[in-house]
C-alpha cells in the first residue's frame, strides 16, 4: 500500500518537473528560431551589399529583422529558462534574468538600429545599408558579449 | 675592449616579426571591436597564417639563429640559464619558451579562426567544411584563446623591457637591426635566397589553402525574390 503511494508520488513529481521542463522547451525553441531567421536576413543582406544589389530584397529581409526585434522577444526571457533544450541547449546566460538594465540598454539599441535599417533599406541606397549593417551587427554583438554563454 | 659584433637575426626573420606585431596587434583589436572590423579581423587572420608559415619553414632552412634547432629549449639549457650558466648565442633558453609559446597560442588562434562564426553574418574562410555546431565550438576557444595571446605578449613586451632596464641588454635593437654589439661568437650563416624563395612558395600554399577560394561556390543569393 505504502508501496503505491510512493511510486505515485515519484509518477506526479517526475511528470511535474517533465511539464516544467517542456514550458522552457517551447520558449526557449521560439527565441532560437527567432535568432535564427534574423541570421539568415543578416546575411541576405551582406550578399546585396557584397554582390549586385537588389533593393526588393534588402528592404524584406530589413523588415524581418525590424519586426523580429520589435516583437516583444523579451517576454519568452521565462524565469529559470537559462536551463534546458529547444532546438538545442540555450545559450542564455543567467545574467540576463538579473541584469535588467544592461539587457534593456543592448534591447533598447538594437531595436533602434532595427529600425534604422528598415528606413535605409527603403532608400535604396547601397553604401548607406553597408554601413547601417555593420552598426546593427554591433549590436547583435552587444547582446551576446554579455548574456550570450561562449560555447 | 673587444668591440666585434655579429650579424643576429637576418632579414626575413625581422621581417616576419615587425610585421606578426603589426597583425597581432589589429587582429587583437579589430577582433574585440567587431561589427565594421570583422573583416579586416578575417583578412588579418589570413595573413597571419601565412606569416606563421613562413616561419615555421625558416625555422628549418634559415640562417643560424633562426633555426628551431639552434634555441630549442631543453631541460639542461634551462637549468643551466636558471643557474646564470647558460653561455649562447640567440635566444635564450627563456626567450626560446616564449617564442615557442607564442607561435603554438597564435597557430591555435588562426586554426580556429579560419572555421569560426559570429552568430551574425560573419564566417571564416573554411566554415564550409563543417557544420555550424562545431564551428560554435572552435569559435568557443577562439575567444577563449584570445585572452592566452593577450596575457602572453604582456609578458613578452615586460620581459623585453625587463632585459632592458634591468639586465642593461638592448633586444630590440638587434631584431630591427639584425646586428648584435659586443658579441664574439659567429655570424649567422645559411638562410640563402633559395631557401627564402621555398619559404615563402610554401607559405604562398598555404595562405591559398586557408583562404577557401578553392571551397565549391554557394548558391548565389537569388536576385529574384520569390513572390511568396
Amino acid at each position: 500500500m505504502k508501496f503505491k503511494f510512493l511510486l505515485a508520488l515519484l509518477t506526479i513529481t517526475v511528470a511535474g518537473s517533465a511539464t516544467a521542463q517542456v514550458k522552457f522547451e517551447d520558449a526557449i525553441k521560439f527565441r532560437q528560431s527567432g535568432y535564427g531567421f534574423m541570421a539568415w536576413n543578416m546575411q541576405r543582406i551582406k550578399a546585396n551589399v557584397e554582390g549586385a544589389y537588389n533593393k526588393e530584397e534588402v528592404i524584406k529581409a530589413a523588415n524581418v529583422i525590424q519586426a523580429i526585434a520589435n516583437s516583444g522577444m523579451g517576454a519568452l526571457y521565462v524565469p529559470g529558462s537559462d536551463k534546458g533544450t529547444g532546438w538545442e541547449a540555450t545559450r542564455a546566460k543567467p545574467a540576463i534574468f538579473t541584469d535588467k538594465e544592461g539587457v534593456g540598454k543592448v534591447a533598447m539599441a538594437f531595436n533602434r538600429e532595427a529600425n534604422e535599417m528598415a528606413k535605409v533599406a527603403a532608400t535604396g541606397d547601397a553604401a548607406a545599408v553597408k554601413e547601417q549593417l555593420g552598426k546593427l551587427g554591433g549590436t547583435c554583438k552587444g547582446c551576446h558579449d554579455d548574456f550570450k554563454a561562449k560555447k | 675592449m673587444n668591440s666585434q659584433r655579429i650579424r643576429l637575426w637576418d632579414l626575413p626573420t625581422r621581417l616576419f616579426h615587425w610585421l606578426l606585431v603589426l597583425c597581432v596587434a589589429t587582429a587583437l583589436v579589430s577582433g574585440q571591436i567587431g561589427g565594421k572590423l570583422i573583416e579586416l579581423h578575417g583578412k588579418i587572420g589570413l595573413v597571419i597564417v601565412g606569416l606563421l608559415t613562413f616561419r615555421l619553414v625558416w625555422g628549418f632552412i634559415g640562417s643560424t639563429y633562426s633555426r628551431f634547432a639552434q634555441f630549442f629549449p631543453t631541460m639542461a639549457k634551462i637549468r643551466a640559464y636558471r643557474k646564470g650558466e647558460w653561455r649562447g648565442v640567440g635566444h635564450n633558453p627563456m626567450g626560446a619558451l616564449s617564442v615557442f609559446g607564442l607561435i603554438f597560442l597564435i597557430t591555435v588562434q588562426v586554426l580556429s579562426g579560419l572555421f569560426a562564426n559570429d552568430d551574425i553574418s560573419f564566417v571564416g574562410p573554411l566554415y564550409g567544411l563543417i557544420g555550424k555546431s562545431l564551428s560554435d565550438r572552435l569559435t568557443g576557444i577562439h575567444e577563449l584563446f584570445s585572452n592566452a595571446v593577450i596575457a602572453l605578449v604582456v609578458l613578452h613586451v615586460g620581459a623585453i623591457v625587463f632585459y632592458v632596464r634591468v639586465r642593461k641588454q638592448n633586444l630590440v635593437r638587434p631584431m630591427l637591426t639584425g646586428w648584435k654589439d659586443d658579441e664574439s661568437g659567429e655570424s649567422a650563416k645559411g638562410g640563402s635566397l633559395i631557401a627564402l624563395v621555398f619559404a615563402l612558395m610554401v607559405a604562398g600554399a598555404t595562405l591559398y589553402g586557408a583562404s577557401g577560394i578553392w571551397l565549391p561556390e554557394l548558391p548565389p543569393a537569388a536576385v529574384e525574390t520569390p513572390r511568396w
